[in-house]
């Protein structure tokens, strides 16, 4: 205020005016208050008004010529006087009066108001005065339209006419089908309806996560309720429900969850079903489910709202529910059939021949004046065919400088899928080239061309490979109908289908619903969960076929999730509230056993979520070079491990860098921040299933009570933060630049030169938040990712053998193994073999691809006695998370490990012959081993780890953890065996012939003498004549001697001479009677070290005095002998006979 | 029932001639939190829904000082000129208003008030 004494002038400029002017104004608890937007607002406003108000001046008396003495006089007699002022003046038509005469007195009283030293005066705080209110009436204008905006829309939506009929048919049915197609506003304005007319506790089920997102944000804002969380949203991590929670957007596959916890969903009053026509799998099951629950909650009101495809099913289904059809509003859409010309159309092998797009891109050049406005969606089948027609109007659209070319399929990167959002700048027009993503999931305004190829990929499941397949496909008519809608959103529109009439009519009328096509495995293993006894006998809407939930019955089985008669296992219970693969989960399970949950973690949330890897920046030189240390040799989970551990790292180090640290290796952070979060996700599970040990307690040392509040601190800034952005957010779309179309710096293109795009990819988004950022630095903590980063950064390689040995038996039984012939092989031409796919290849972006070599056998070590051709102990099999057929059949996500020593830990079924030189593992891998009588004694320590490794797991599912030296013993035997065990064996695949004759079959005269000597071979196990295969079965995975190798049919005979090194016994033995001679006379001083190492299986309890009750069959006597006596005794007789 | 956080809703205002429905939170002259603010007409008064400040409101309508019909503030409804008047009375008595609200007037289109799209 001192340097204002200088200035005798009042000058509305200076900033400490305006601040004796904000003292009378704008105080603390104003309506306005210093300092806020609106604040700003005003004195913008006051410039704008100062100016307005002097260019009225200057233009003196023209508003005099209203200034009629008459107007308020002469009024018709007979009508009502208003008492209007003569005058006029503006200030009259504001509704709002501001009063300060309370500072303004006080300001007087301290001689605050001097006029001769710039004080504000009575004018001064006049004008201001008359500013504000106008500016209050502006902002209430500019409220009140909104509001009044929104309200028109919402009465101006097809199904506002229907508004009441939808609530009484929904007071009056317990279930009720609304059927309208495409905007016709059905998913905004249903729940808001309902809300409005007294229900509450709604549910609104989608599809799609990012819909419940949005569609909650939508009708919080039309419903008044912005600020508020009467309506919210629930997704697999996030949530916006509160206690105040009235209508809750959620996925279908987290209302399926909540029935397994409350069976008859009485947190809810209304279900509403939406999209139930697109018949995804989740969908169908519910619908399965909730018929079943109306029947048992008449109170409980159901909704299912649909396009107006195939209504009567679901009205079928519901015992007729009543259906409410509502027209949508789609303006009129030409079509144009032009098929494709024979020369033009790709034969399988081909590209696909981009001339037939291009000539419609011409023809609207041709046709259309640039003025008129209009974009062009085309829909292609897959992300190889985007990328060939791509390239093509790219090339296009350089030259005429009239088009920006964007794909959009769901493995671009985010922000490049965001961009098909962003407006064309004038003259130019947007042509999007998408998959079928674009037909329900992302509705796109402003299209006024379509073009559709008729064709789609879709996966289906092939039980006989065990393979997944995408497969091009033609459309249905509800989809191609569906595809053409989307001209016709904005105004009239034109639909070019590339194909005939006749082919339109040929169509199916609708695509094949979800669960004709996948592997049921999680939904019959959920359905078990929930109770529903049979799966065959449940009634779906329209039920799969009955191969496919026995494949899936089949599959639990072997997983271990299923018992025998087809009911749930303690893991399988475990597993079927895990929102992942079976296969996954059981990872999960394994690695709560040992010490090694933490890489577990990540590795499982890695393995379910996309990869972070962009596929075209592999073919970048600069990101595969950055990326070179992320990668690990051992296969691509741990690939995945470093990668997440190693961005971590960058989170701390750099503090907020981590984006430019994802940008520079090729990385899409969004997939890390969903692998935080999903991994967060699993921890919690496992912990609430009592398979974590709770953090320890202990006393809190000062420095941690000083981190915590230094955390709550940070926590605070960063929920003001995203309070900021969340309030920027919905601001306007960007205009796209021309050269900014193409595949850009993140394609995902399949194996074509992707790098060919405009090469930028140095955008400046570094100054604004980074939101992601503050949304993981709320959720984690950041030091404690860290510290458990950094310690399984570091593994050693016998953890990460265990670790190995964990992920591998998680994926049992998804191997495969390395063809033969692959080291003489080029690295594109390596073929492996699945139990049921021959020749599969590894995908480009496995690790593996790369660098093959690895998976070789190495060059024979010579000099190893008794090893023949392709004899080695070095074999390696792939343990691989997804088999998925495209143009081959590609396996990813893969990790190598030792063939026997897995197969033995980890197989279903080991068969042997009588030597044990050939076993047959799942009944398609043979294994031939020089060394049989090594080859039982690594059996035998096989089957010892895993009754040790199931007990520990049994106790732990069972809430007993065992104990730390157990798990600390058993861990260090299972890597011991992993690595050290060494054995030379050949590995092939069996012809299907030689898979269809394995077995001897049930013999007729049941060895029992060989009974008693795998007893005492492997003490503890009672072998039994296996009736179906034949010889003797171990344990519920190993058969001795059941396998019909012709050198079989002689083994009894095969015997040699041999001198026992410790009681000199001179006699013809078999392998396995002389592996039984030994391990019954042992030197004395080895036996109690034996007996400590089995102490858990109990060995049979003659083993002190060597002598057993035994049986003779031929003489059927009872004999008390030692298992050298008893060889001698079984010999006499068959010298004898 | 609650509407927003910070306001509870009193009702329905509906504007007797275009239809517009929307629940209120105040109704009088001296909204809540406000301090220097008064009304110059008793009013239907929601709490800003579009922003997070809790005090912020909108003026919904108030009731026409000739006929007293519950109008909105919409300008194809009502204005305010010292006093609320809903438009078929400020035509009723065009008269009585000065030139500069007779021209506004005037410049409107002649076009009737928007209708109800619900009952057309
Ligand atoms: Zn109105
Ligand atoms: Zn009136």
């Amino acid at each position: 205020m001192t340097s204002m004494k200088m200035d005798d002038k009042w000058d509305w400029d200076s900033p400490q005016c305006r601040a004796q002017l904000d003292e009378v104004f704008f105080r603390q608890h104003d309506y306005i208050q210093a300092g806020s937007q609106d604040h700003k607002d005003f004195w913008a406003f006051f410039e704008r008004f100062q100016r307005f108000k002097a260019k009225k001046e200057m233009s003196g008396s023209k508003d005099n010529k209203y200034d009629d003495p008459k107007c308020s006089k002469s009024r018709k007699s007979g009508s009502l006087d208003l008492g209007l002022p003569k005058e006029y003046d503006a200030r009259y038509k504001i509704n709002i009066s501001v009063c300060t005469k309370d500072v303004e007195e006080k300001m007087e009283g301290c001689g605050y108001r001097r006029q001769t030293q710039s004080g504000p005066g009575k004018q001064e705080i006049t004008d201001c005065r008359l500013a504000l209110l106008h500016f209050l009436d502006f902002s209430q204008k500019q409220s009140f339209n909104k509001l009044a905006k929104l309200r028109h829309e919402q009465r101006s939506l097809p199904i506002f006419h229907y508004r009441d009929k939808i609530v009484e048919l929904v007071k009056a049915h317990s279930v009720v089908v609304v059927a309208g197609d495409t905007g016709c506003g059905k998913s905004t304005q249903v729940p808001q309806y309902l809300l409005s007319s007294g229900f509450t506790n709604i549910a609104c089920t989608q599809p799609r996560r990012i819909a419940c997102i949005s569609l909650a944000k939508r009708v919080s804002f039309e419903s008044l309720n912005q600020f508020g969380s009467k309506v919210g949203y629930q997704i697999r991590f996030e949530t916006t429900r509160t206690l105040a929670t009235k209508l809750l957007f959620l996925t279908e596959g987290l209302l399926l969850r909540q029935i397994q916890q409350d069976p008859l969903l009485s947190q809810y009053q209304v279900l509403i079903v939406d999209e139930v026509h697109e018949r995804h799998l989740h969908c169908d099951f519910l619908l399965g489910v909730l018929r079943a629950l109306v029947g048992v909650r008449p109170d409980l009101r159901l909704v299912l709202m649909s396009a107006t495809i195939n209504i009567k099913l679901f009205s079928e289904y519901f015992r007729g529910a009543p259906v409410l059809q509502v027209p949508g509003r789609l303006f009129p859409i030409q079509v144009i059939y032009q098929p494709i010309p024979p020369e033009e159309q790709a034969s399988r092998s081909e590209k696909l021949d981009p001339r037939p797009y291009l000539r419609v891109l011409q023809g609207i050049d041709q046709r259309y004046p640039t003025e008129e406005r209009g974009d062009l969606l085309l829909f292609l089948s897959g992300v190889a065919e985007i990328s060939t027609v791509l390239e093509a109007c790219q090339t296009y659209a350089t030259h005429t400088q009239r088009w920006i070319v964007l794909p959009l399929h769901s493995t671009l990167s985010l922000a490049q899928q965001d961009k098909v959002f962003d407006i064309a700048p004038p003259g130019v027009r947007k042509c999007i080239i998408s998959t079928n993503i674009a037909e329900t999931s992302v509705t796109i305004d402003g299209v006024r061309f379509v073009v559709d190829s008729g064709k789609v990929k879709e996966m289906s499941f092939d039980p006989k490979a065990k393979m997944q397949r995408l497969q091009e496909f033609w459309i249905s008519r509800a989809s191609s109908e569906q595809r053409k809608g989307r001209a016709g959103r904005t105004g009239p529109g034109v639909c070019y289908r590339l194909y005939a009439e006749s082919d339109y009519d040929a169509f199916a009328p609708y695509p094949v619903p979800e669960i004709h096509r996948v592997a049921l495995d999680s939904l019959v293993l959920q359905m078990k969960s929930m109770g529903l006894g049979d799966p065959g006998s449940f009634s779906f809407i329209d039920p799969p076929p009955a191969s496919s939930i026995q494949t899936a019955v089949t599959y639990l089985r072997e997983q271990g999730a299923l018992d025998v008669s087809g009911e749930l296992t303690t893991i399988g219970s475990l597993l079927a509230q895990l929102p992942v693969d079976v296969v996954i989960g059981k990872m999960l399970v394994l690695g709560s056993l040992f010490n090694l949950v933490e890489p577990v973690l990540t590795i499982a949330a890695a393995l379910s979520v996309q990869s972070p890897f962009l596929r075209s920046a592999q073919h970048n030189p600069d990101c595969a070079t950055a990326r070179q240390p992320l990668h690990s040799n051992q296969g691509d989970p741990f690939t995945l491990l470093n990668t997440f551990n190693a961005w971590v790292q960058a989170k701390g180090e750099r503090g907020g860098g981590s984006r430019k640290w994802c940008r520079r290796r090729g990385l899409e952070e969004q997939r890390l921040y969903e692998m935080v979060n999903l991994r967060r996700q699993f921890k919690e599970l496992l912990r609430s299933h009592g398979l974590l040990e709770e953090g320890s307690g202990g006393a809190v040392t000062p420095e941690e009570r000083r981190r915590r509040r230094d955390r709550l601190t940070e926590r605070q800034q960063l929920h003001q933060l995203k309070r900021q952005h969340d309030l920027q957010e919905g601001a306007r779309r960007k205009v796209l630049r021309l050269e900014e179309g193409g595949q850009g710096d993140s394609s995902g293109s399949d194996d074509d030169n992707a790098s060919q795009g405009t090469g930028k990819g140095k955008k400046t988004e570094g100054q604004n938040l980074d939101i992601q950022e503050v949304k993981f630095k709320l959720r984690h903590n950041v030091d404690q990712l860290q510290e458990v980063a950094s310690a399984s950064q570091d593994l050693s390689s016998r953890r990460q053998a265990l670790l190995k040995l964990l992920l591998c038996r998680g994926l049992y039984p998804q191997l495969a193994l390395p063809d033969e012939h692959n080291a003489t092989r080029k690295d594109s031409e390596q073929i492996f073999h699945t139990r049921n796919k021959q020749g599969v290849v590894i995908h480009p972006t496995s690790v593996f691809a790369s660098d093959p070599e690895v998976l070789h056998v190495p060059e024979q070590e010579d000099g190893q006695p008794g090893a023949g051709k392709g004899q080695s102990g070095r074999h390696q099999l792939l343990a691989f998370v997804t088999l998925l057929e495209t143009n081959k059949p590609y396996v990813s996500n893969c990790v190598r490990v030792p063939a026997l020593q897995l197969l033995l830990l980890v197989s279903n079924c080991v068969d042997s012959n009588g030597d044990c030189t050939r076993l047959v593992v799942d009944g398609w891998l043979e294994l031939c081993l020089s060394d049989g009588e090594r080859t039982l004694g690594v059996v035998s320590t096989a089957l010892e780890l895993r009754a040790e490794w199931e007990r520990l797991l049994q106790a732990q599912l069972c809430k007993r953890r065992p104990s730390a030296r157990d798990l600390q013993h058993l861990s260090d035997r299972l890597v011991r065996f992993l690595l050290y065990t060494e054995v030379n064996y050949t590995i092939r695949r069996l012809t299907a012939l030689q898979s269809q004759n394995l077995y001897v079959g049930p013999q007729s005269d049941p060895t029992t003498s060989d009974a008693q000597a795998l007893k005492t071979i492997f003490p503890g196990w009672d072998p039994q004549p296996d009736p179906i295969k034949g010889g003797l079965r171990v344990s519920s995975y190993f058969t001795y001697n059941c396998l019909s190798d012709p050198s079989d049919l002689y083994s009894e005979c095969l015997r040699t001479f041999w001198t026992c090194p410790h009681c000199a016994l001179y006699m013809p033995f078999t392998p396995l009677e002389r592996m039984q001679h030994q391990a019954s006379c042992k030197p004395p001083e080895e036996q109690p070290a034996q007996e400590e190492s089995e102490s858990e299986t109990a060995a049979p309890s003659s083993s002190s005095s060597l002598s057993r009750l035994y049986h003779c069959d031929i003489c059927d006597k009872d004999l008390t002998l030692t298992s050298t006596e008893i060889l001698k005794h079984k010999r006499q007789h068959a010298v004898a006979s | 029932m609650e509407a927003s956080a910070g306001g509870t809703v009193r009702g329905m205002f509906t504007c007797e001639l275009c239809g517009l429905a929307t629940p209120f939170t105040y109704f009088g002259q001296k909204p809540p939190n406000t301090r220097a603010i008064v009304l110059l007409e008793e009013s239907y008064v929601l709490k800003d829904p579009f922003s997070h400040d809790r005090e912020k409101f909108i003026v919904l309508g108030s009731s026409c000082t000739v006929c007293h019909k519950v109008v909105c503030v919409g300008t194809e409804c009502s204005l305010f000129y010292t006093k609320r008047f809903c438009l078929p009375c400020v035509r009723e008595n065009l008269d009585q208003f000065p030139q500069q609200i007779q021209a506004e007037l005037a410049k409107k289109k002649s076009a009737p008030l928007h209708t109800d799209p619900a009952k057309r």
